[in-house]
C-alpha cells in the first residue's frame, strides 16, 4: 500500500508539475471568459455620435427619421426586440434589458445642408467631400419618389463597416418610410401594428417534475460538457499511453517491477493520472462556476444565463463520477496499448479503436440532447464506453430516474473491472517484451497463461 | 567458505518460454561477502535469471531462496538491481527520480535525502541535484542508475554490466564502492561480457550457455582446472615441434607469443627439450594459466581445453 501511494504521489506530480498541464488548466477557462465577455464589452462601448447630413427633397421623412433616431426611440425599439425573444422578464431582467438598450443605442448629430435648388449629382460631389473633409461622417440622399420600388436610398458613411449603426440606421429609416407611406395611404399605424403582430410560439421543454425549462441553454451547455468530458479522456488516455511507453522504452519498467509488484504499478499510475484529470477538471468547474455567476451579475449576456440549465451540486458529482469512470474505462485500454508498443508513434497506430468509441459516444450525446428519453438515449447512457460521455449529457438535459444513472454506474464499473484484470496481464509481461511490437495471438496468450 | 554464509540458493530452476528453453535445471550458490561473477554469451539465460531473482517473473520449476526465506515481495526491498540496459526519466530532476526510486523499495522519507545528499556528493554529482537526465552526461547518468541501486543499502546487489559507457576513472572508482560492499559483507552478483574485469573482481563465477550451467566455483579452482598444460612460447624455428600432435593438441598465435596446449600428462620439459633438440633459438618459455578469456571461448565454442 505504500508502494501504491507512492506510485500516485509520483505520476500525480509528474502530470500536474508540468507546464502543459499549468497552461491547460488556466488557458481553457481564460479562453472561455474571453470569448463570453469580450465581444459583450466590445459592443457596448459607445462609439462616438455619427454626424450625419439628410437631404429630402419630399421633406416628409426626415423629421420621422430625426424621431426615430433619438435616443428614446432607440432604446424603445432594442426593448422591444428583446421582448420579442424572451417573454415574462423578472424586474432584474427588465433593468438589464433597459441598460443593454443603453449601450447599443447610437448617436446621431445632424447637420443641416442646404440643397439651393442645385442638381443631384452636384450634391453628392458636394456631400462627398463633407464627407472627406470630415465635416461629416454621414450623409443619406432620399430619392423624390419614395413609393416607387426602384428608387433607392443612398447612404454613405465612414463608418460603412460598423454593422450596429448601419442596422439601427436602416430600421429607424424603414419605420420612417413605412409609416409615411402608410400616412399616404390613410391608414392608422396603431391599426396596421394590431394586425401584423406577430404570434407567440411559446417553445420550452418540460422535465420530469413538470417544471418548465428553456431548450437552448441546454443543448449549448449538454454540448459544452459532452465536448469537456471527450477532450479530458483523450488528452489523459494519451498522457497514460505516454507514460506507459517511456517507461517501456527507457527500461525503467525493469527497475520499477523489481520493486512493486506490477499491478501495484499500473493501478498507481491510472489512479495519479486520474486525479491529476480530477484537479483540472475541478479548476475547471470552479471557474465555470465563477465565471457564469459574473456574467449573471454584470453583462447583458445574462439573457444567455438565465436559459442555462440550472446545475445543482449533485449534478457536479454526477459528473465528475462518470468522467472518473470514463478515465478508468480509457486509461485502462491505453495502459494495454503502451505496454504492447515499443513507440509512442506505433501507440499512436493502435490508439485509433479507442479514440473512436470515445467520438462515437461523443456523436452519440447529440442524439441524447434531442430527445433524452428514447431508448436510444437509454441504452447508450448504460452502455460502457459510451456512457462515460453520454450520460452527464443526459442528466443535464433530462435527469433520468436514479435506478438509470445507478445501473449505468455499476455496468461501467463491472467494464472496469474487466478491462484492469486484461491490462494488467498485458502490462507485467508487455513491459519486459522488448525490440519489437507484440502481435494480438501474443498478447491473447499472455492473457490467457499470466 | 563455509556453508552458512550461502545467501542466494537457487534450485533446479527451470524457465520456459512456449517451446524455447530459457533457463534449464540450474542451481547454483552465492556466499556473502564475495563478488560472483554471473558469465555466459548473449542469449544464455543471464537476463532471465537474474530476473527471476529479482522477482520480476518467477520460475517454471525450482525454487530460489534468498537469506533463507523464499523469494518475496518483501525481499525485494533488500535488493539493489542495476538491470543492463537501464533509463531514468528523460525530463524528471536527478532528486525527483532518487526520491521515487528509494520510495518504492521503502526508505523513509527522511532517510531519504540524507542518503540522496551522501551518494550525490561521493559521485560527485552534488551540483547536479536539480538538473534533468536529458542534462547529464551518459557516464553520470550510469553514476545516477548506480546510485538509485544503492540508496537503500541493500543486502544483495545484482549489477549487470555496471561499467558500460564509464570511462576508466569512473571504473575504479565503482570497483571501490563495490569492494566496500564486499567488506560489509553484502552478496554481490555481478553479470558481465568483459572477462578481464571479471578476472579482477570475481571471488567465484558461474558460466552458462544455452540455458546450462556450463562452469562454476573458485576462480581459483576454474583457473586451475584449466591453466596446467599452457605454455606461452617466444621462438623461432619451432614450427615442426608444435606441428607435432603426439605432444601438442593445439597452438593459438598472439602478437609476440604463441600459446601451446600441450596434450594432456605431457611434461612441458619434453617439449622444452624436443625444441633445443629441434636448433629452435627460445626466448621465452613459460608455463601459463589460461585466461578467463580462454576459458570463456573455449567453453563456448564446445572445444574444450585438454585437461
Amino acid at each position: 500500500m505504500k508502494k501504491f501511494l507512492a506510485v500516485v504521489k509520483h505520476e500525480y506530480r509528474k502530470v500536474v508539475l508540468k507546464w502543459s498541464f499549468l497552461i491547460g488548466t488556466l488557458l481553457l477557462p481564460f479562453l472561455a471568459a474571453c470569448f463570453a465577455v469580450v465581444p459583450a464589452i466590445i459592443f457596448s462601448l459607445k462609439g462616438e455620435p455619427t454626424r450625419i447630413v439628410i437631404v429630402d427633397p419630399t421633406g416628409k421623412i426626415e423629421p420621422r427619421l430625426r424621431a426615430n433616431l433619438s435616443s428614446e426611440k432607440m432604446e424603445a425599439r432594442a426593448h422591444r426586440a428583446a421582448e420579442e425573444s424572451m417573454k415574462d422578464f423578472t424586474p432584474s431582467q427588465e433593468e438589464q434589458i433597459k441598460r443593454s438598450a443603453e449601450q447599443f443605442g447610437q448617436e446621431f448629430e445632424f447637420i443641416s445642408y442646404e440643397t439651393k435648388g442645385s442638381l443631384t449629382n452636384d450634391i453628392r460631389s458636394d456631400l462627398n467631400s463633407m464627407i472627406v473633409n470630415g465635416m461629416a461622417d454621414a450623409y443619406l440622399m432620399i430619392p423624390e419618389d419614395i413609393d416607387s420600388g426602384n428608387s433607392t436610398f443612398e447612404f454613405r458613411s465612414r463608418k460603412a463597416g460598423d454593422f450596429v449603426m448601419n442596422e439601427s440606421f436602416q430600421e429607424a429609416l424603414n419605420d420612417a418610410v413605412r409609416s409615411q407611406r402608410l400616412a399616404d395611404a390613410n391608414i392608422s399605424e396603431d391599426k396596421l401594428k394590431d394586425l401584423t403582430h406577430p404570434v407567440n410560439l411559446d417553445s420550452k421543454g418540460i422535465d420530469e417534475k413538470g417544471a418548465e425549462r428553456d431548450s437552448g441553454g441546454t443543448f449549448i451547455a449538454s454540448f459544452v460538457i459532452g465536448l469537456m468530458i471527450y477532450i479530458t479522456l483523450a488528452i489523459y488516455g494519451q498522457a497514460i499511453m505516454g507514460a506507459v511507453v517511456e517507461e517501456k522504452e527507457t527500461r525503467i519498467a525493469e527497475i520499477l517491477f523489481s520493486s512493486a509488484r506490477p499491478f501495484e504499478l499500473m493501478m498507481g499510475k491510472l489512479v495519479g493520472v486520474g486525479l491529476a484529470g480530477l484537479t483540472q477538471l475541478g479548476i475547471w468547474v470552479a471557474s465555470a462556476a465563477v465565471i457564469v455567476s459574473v456574467i449573471a451579475l454584470q453583462t447583458d449576456l445574462s439573457e444567455v444565463v438565465g436559459t442555462l440549465p440550472s446545475i445543482s451540486p449533485l449534478m457536479i458529482v454526477y459528473f465528475l463520477v462518470f468522467f472518473l469512470l470514463g478515465f478508468f474505462i480509457y486509461a485502462s485500454i491505453f495502459a494495454l496499448i503502451g505496454s504492447m508498443v515499443t513507440t509512442v508513434q506505433e501507440g499512436g497506430q493502435f490508439a485509433f479503436p479507442p479514440v473512436m468509441l470515445m467520438l462515437i459516444g461523443f456523436y452519440f450525446s447529440f442524439a441524447v440532447v434531442r430527445d433524452p428519453n428514447s431508448s436510444l438515449s437509454f441504452w447508450v447512457s448504460i452502455a460502457p464506453f459510451f456512457a462515460p460521455i453520454t450520460m452527464p449529457v443526459r442528466i443535464l438535459s433530462e435527469t433520468p430516474p436514479f435506478w438509470q444513472i445507478g445501473l449505468s454506474f455499476i455496468v461501467n464499473a463491472v467494464a472496469i473491472a474487466g478491462l484492469i484484470w486484461l491490462a494488467s496481464r498485458v502490462y507485467r509481461v508487455g513491459m519486459l517484451m522488448y525490440g519489437k511490437r507484440a502481435t494480438i495471438p501474443e498478447v491473447w496468450k499472455w492473457i490467457r497463461q499470466a | 567458505m563455509t556453508e552458512q554464509n550461502v545467501t542466494l540458493s537457487v534450485l533446479n530452476v527451470s524457465k520456459r518460454f512456449g517451446d524455447f528453453s530459457a533457463v534449464e535445471d540450474l542451481s547454483f550458490d552465492v556466499r556473502a561477502g564475495r563478488v560472483f561473477g554471473f558469465l555466459g554469451p548473449n542469449g544464455a539465460g543471464k537476463t532471465t535469471t537474474i530476473r527471476m531473482i529479482v522477482g520480476i517473473t518467477v520460475p517454471d520449476e525450482g525454487s530460489i531462496e534468498l537469506f533463507g526465506q523464499k523469494i518475496s515481495p518483501a525481499l525485494q526491498d533488500r535488493i539493489g538491481y542495476l538491470p543492463e540496459e537501464r533509463g531514468l526519466y528523460k525530463k524528471m530532476k536527478i532528486v525527483d527520480q532518487l526520491r521515487y526510486f528509494a520510495a518504492l523499495k521503502g526508505v523513509s522519507a527522511a532517510d531519504t535525502e540524507r542518503k540522496i545528499d551522501f551518494w550525490l556528493d561521493r559521485m560527485q554529482l552534488g551540483d547536479w541535484k536539480k538538473k534533468k537526465t536529458s542534462d547529464l552526461s551518459k557516464g553520470m547518468q550510469q553514476k545516477v542508475q548506480f546510485i538509485s541501486t544503492v540508496l537503500h543499502d541493500p543486502d544483495l546487489l545484482i549489477l549487470d554490466e555496471p561499467f558500460s559507457g564509464l570511462d576508466p576513472i569512473n571504473v575504479e572508482f565503482l570497483m571501490d564502492v563495490i569492494s566496500e560492499f564486499k567488506t560489509q559483507d553484502k552478496t554481490i552478483i555481478f553479470s558481465t561480457h568483459l572477462m578481464e574485469t571479471a578476472e579482477k573482481l570475481c571471488n567465484d563465477i558461474l558460466l552458462i550457455n544455452k540455458a546450462r550451467k556450463v562452469v562454476s566455483g573458485s576462480l581459483r579452482q576454474v583457473k586451475e582446472s584449466y591453466g596446467r598444460n599452457l605454455i606461452a612460447l617466444r621462438a623461432t624455428g619451432s614450427e615442426s615441434v608444435l606441428s607435432d600432435p603426439s605432444i601438442v593438441s593445439k597452438t593459438v598465435v598472439h602478437a609476440d607469443e604463441t600459446i601451446v596446449h600441450l596434450i594432456d600428462g605431457t611434461d612441458p620439459q619434453i617439449l622444452l627439450r624436443r625444441l633445443i633438440d629441434g636448433g629452435a633459438e627460445i626466448s621465452k618459455f613459460e608455463k601459463v594459466e589460461a585466461s578467463l578469456n580462454d576459458i570463456f571461448i573455449d567453453e563456448i565454442r564446445g572445444v574444450k581445453v585438454e585437461k
